[in-house]
Formats: structure tokens, sequence, C-alpha cells
């Protein structure tokens, strides 16, 4: 049987940020290239911080972020050029058309592909004259993905696409993280609904109090910290309540 | 650097900041303080600064394949635009009061500041104010809009001071008409070009700094 590596193609190292209530302790995990990553944790836990940190909107107080071997500060623009975001519900410029805030956005962007972008349009059922506000929460996360997809991003970065989603359109939009898993896309998506993870993940961080208490395969977390007949979801609510002994 | 002003100008700016352009057309106006239409220009474009906060424009901007430090570069050069264009108008006033309204009663007989090459030059300080007190105090936050009420003390300062200083014996030269004081008017538009390009540099990079260490 021939031996392969999949490559991490985002290093996240001992990352660290104090805030006068909260503190990221030495938070450390890498994304492998075409494998979808789980980062779950309850509210609270500093998920979103991580995240942020990942794209350079919080500044952690020691750390290294890389992506593709570079150092994520010194080559920002170049980085940012291969990075997909959605940034929860969150919607940008609630009264623009997305045909116009596309319009603006695909300038920004060496790789844009207009086919791709048409493609994806009809794939997600968008209607380009719609503003954001006329939009549910699933749908605004699509937009992301579609200006994302549009410029083939290689690293997607989520904080918690599927929060406030349908359990019909959750389920849609895991479907799709399978369909660009196998183009070889990245995913990173953070949430707190633990049977996301179990329907598409390859990887599960685990993050609780602002400490990583574990980052694994799907698999090997299973193997390591499920008790017999026990769930994920079962075993990581046990996790959370600081029995680690499977 | 021509998409960062695209996108200010088409997605992130408020309608107020270009209509609000047309107040340089106050230099026309006698017996009132023209420089309220310097304020009203500014006043549009901190209409621009609101919508930003609302439409989340910030954090959208920083995502973008582009270094942070130019999502304060992008709100410069939108701010610069729109207080060019209301240099613009006001000039084109100020050339015609100088000329073809030169000895019009109205304007001869007006107790307020007359529409000339100091009055342009006091026009773009004040833009320069704006800059320095508004935009850099905006960058420490990147939401807060009270900065903005200082600039309206400093604003409302300057203007009194501009309108009050050809009333002071032996400084009626402020006031020139026409081609009269032609040197000194040139000299005075001119300083305040360097001033405003100072406050505005300045400013720049004290919001690019301010703006770098910014948790988003």
């Amino acid at each position: 049987m021939k031996g392969y590596c999949i490559m991490s193609i985002v290093e996240i190292k001992n990352l660290n940020k104090t805030y006068p209530s909260f503190r990221l302790k030495d938070v450390s995990f890498s994304i492998k290239e075409g494998e979808i990553t789980g980062f779950v944790g309850r509210n609270g836990s500093g998920k979103t911080t991580t995240i942020k940190s990942m794209l350079n909107l919080v500044h952690p107080d020691s750390g290294e972020i890389t992506y593709f071997g570079k150092s994520f500060i010194e080559n920002e623009t170049e980085i940012k050029q291969m990075l997909g975001y959605s940034t929860g519900t969150i919607a940008w410029y609630p009264r623009k058309r997305l045909k116009d805030v596309v319009e603006v956005v695909k300038r920004f962007y060496d790789t844009w592909d207009e086919s791709a972008y048409l493609k994806y349009l009809e794939m997600f059922g968008l209607d380009p004259s719609k503003t954001a506000r006329e939009l549910s929460e699933g749908m605004k996360v699509k937009c992301n993905l579609l200006i994302a997809l549009s410029h083939k991003a290689k690293v997607l970065i989520l904080d918690e696409p599927t929060s406030g989603l349908d359990p019909f359109s959750r389920d849609e939009l895991l479907g799709l993280f399978k369909r660009l898993k196998k183009e070889g896309v990245a995913i990173f998506f953070s949430t707190h609904i633990i049977s996301d993870l179990e329907k598409c993940a390859d990887n599960i961080v685990y993050i609780t109090n602002g400490e990583i208490a574990a980052s694994l395969s799907n698999e090997a977390f299973f193997n390591t910290y499920s008790k017999d007949g026990e769930s994920l979801e079962d075993c990581i609510l046990r996790l959370e309540r600081g029995e680690f002994n499977a | 650097m021509r998409n960062i002003l695209m996108k200010e100008i088409k997605l992130s700016a408020s309608c107020l900041s270009f209509f609000f352009i047309l107040f340089g057309l106050m230099f026309f106006i006698p017996g009132y303080p023209i420089h309220c239409g310097s304020f009203f220009v500014t006043l549009g474009i901190f209409k621009s600064y609101e919508n930003a906060r609302e439409t989340n424009d910030i954090l959208f901007s920083a995502l973008l394949p582009i270094a942070k430090k130019d999502v304060v570069r992008g709100k410069f050069l939108f701010a610069c635009f729109i207080e060019g264009c209301g240099m613009l108008l006001m000039a084109a006033a100020v050339l015609v009061r100088m000329t073809i309204l030169v000895d019009s009663e109205v304007y001869r007989t007006n107790f307020m500041m007359n529409a000339n090459g100091f009055a342009l030059g006091v026009a773009i300080v004040i833009f320069g104010l704006f800059n320095l007190v508004f935009i850099s105090g905006f960058f420490k936050t990147a939401y807060r809009s009270l900065p903005f009420l200082f600039y309206i003390i400093v604003c409302f300062a300057v203007i009194c001071a501009a309108e009050a200083v050809h009333h002071v014996p032996g400084l009626e030269f402020f006031n020139a008409f026409g081609t009269d004081h032609a040197a000194i008017q040139i000299t005075l538009l001119l300083a305040g070009i360097l001033l405003y390009l100072i406050l505005t540099l300045v400013s720049y990079y004290i919001s690019r700094r301010r703006f770098e260490k910014i948790d988003l």
C-alpha cells in the first residue's frame, strides 16, 4: 500500500490573546488540503477569537499563523487572494444588491472566474438583484461562499456557517462542503452543533476555555475520547463537563 | 488604489456625501458665513463614515485581499475626493465673484467675509482639520462618531476667526475684492493648501497606526 501525506496548508502555532475576562491559551492546530475541519466548542470558548486571529482581524499577543508555508502577517495581500470567509450572520451592505457588491469585489481578485460565479450563482439559487436584507441567514452564508468560490479560494474559513439555519439548509450546506472538499478546497468551520461534525468533518479541533483540548481526525477523536456506544455529541458534552477519561 | 476608491464610492458612501458637495455654492451667499458650506461638505463625508459603520464596511474591507492599512487609505481617498469636488465648486464661485460679480453692490456692502483666495485657503484648512480631528479620531475605534463633535467645535472656531479677521484694523486686505492684493491672496491660498496637505498626511499616519492596533 502506498503511503501519502496530506499537506497542511494552514498552521496555527501557540496563539495567545488576553482580554480582561478571557484568555486564548497556546492555541495550535493545522488545516489540511482537501479536508473538512470542524472547530467545536461552547459559546465563549474562543472559536471566534481564533477565527478572527486567523483572518488578521484580531491581533494575537503571540503566536504564528502561516498559510501555504508563508507568514500571514508578512504576506497578507497574497494570502487573502486564496482565502474565502464567512463571518456568521453578519450582512454586508444590507441595502446593496448582490450584483453591485460582486461587481466591486471581483476587481480585487486576480483569480476571479466569471464562469464559476455564474455556475455557483445558479447552484445556490441566488438572485443577484436581491439585497442582503432580503436574504435569509442561509442565503447570506451562500453569498459569502459564492464570492469565495468565484475567486477559487483554496481555504474557506467559516465562523458558525450553520447557526441559524433550518435543518434542510444545514444539510444542503454540509453537502456542499463535501463537494468542495472533493475539489481540493480546505474547509475550516466553527460550530456548536455537534451533529454537523458527525456528518462531514474529517478532523475535529475541540476548544474549551480558550485552550485546544483535542485536535485529531474524526476517527481518532472518537477512538480516544468516546465510551462504548456513546455518540460524538454525548462524548463532547461529557468532555465539556471535565470528564476526560473514556 | 482605484479599486478601493471605487469600493468606497459604490458600496460605502452615503448619497448625502455627493449631495452636500453642492453646499460649496454657499460661497455665493452674501451676508452669510460662507464657510458653513465647507462644514456641510465635511458633514456629507461624515454621513458616509456613519454609513460604513452601519453596513459593516470596515470589517468587509479588512477581509478583502488588501493590507489592513489600505482600508484607511480608501477612507482618506474618498474624503479627499469629496473635499476636492467641494473645493472645485468653491473655486468656481470665487472666480465668478472675483470677475463677473466683482462690482456687485450686494457683495461690496457685504459685512461678512468675501469669497477670495483667503476664503478658499480657509475652506481647505477646514477640510484638513476634518481629516485630522474627525478621521484620525474615528480610527481610534473604527466606529465612534464622537470625534465629529470635537471637529464641529474646532470648525466653528476657525469660521468665526476667519469671519472676524478682516474687521481688525490693518488686516482689511484679507477681504480683498477682485485682483486687489493678488499676491497676498494667492499666498494665503497656497499656505492653506500646504497646511491641508500637512494636516491630512499627519492624520493619515495617525489613523493607519491606530487602525492597525484595533481588534475588529
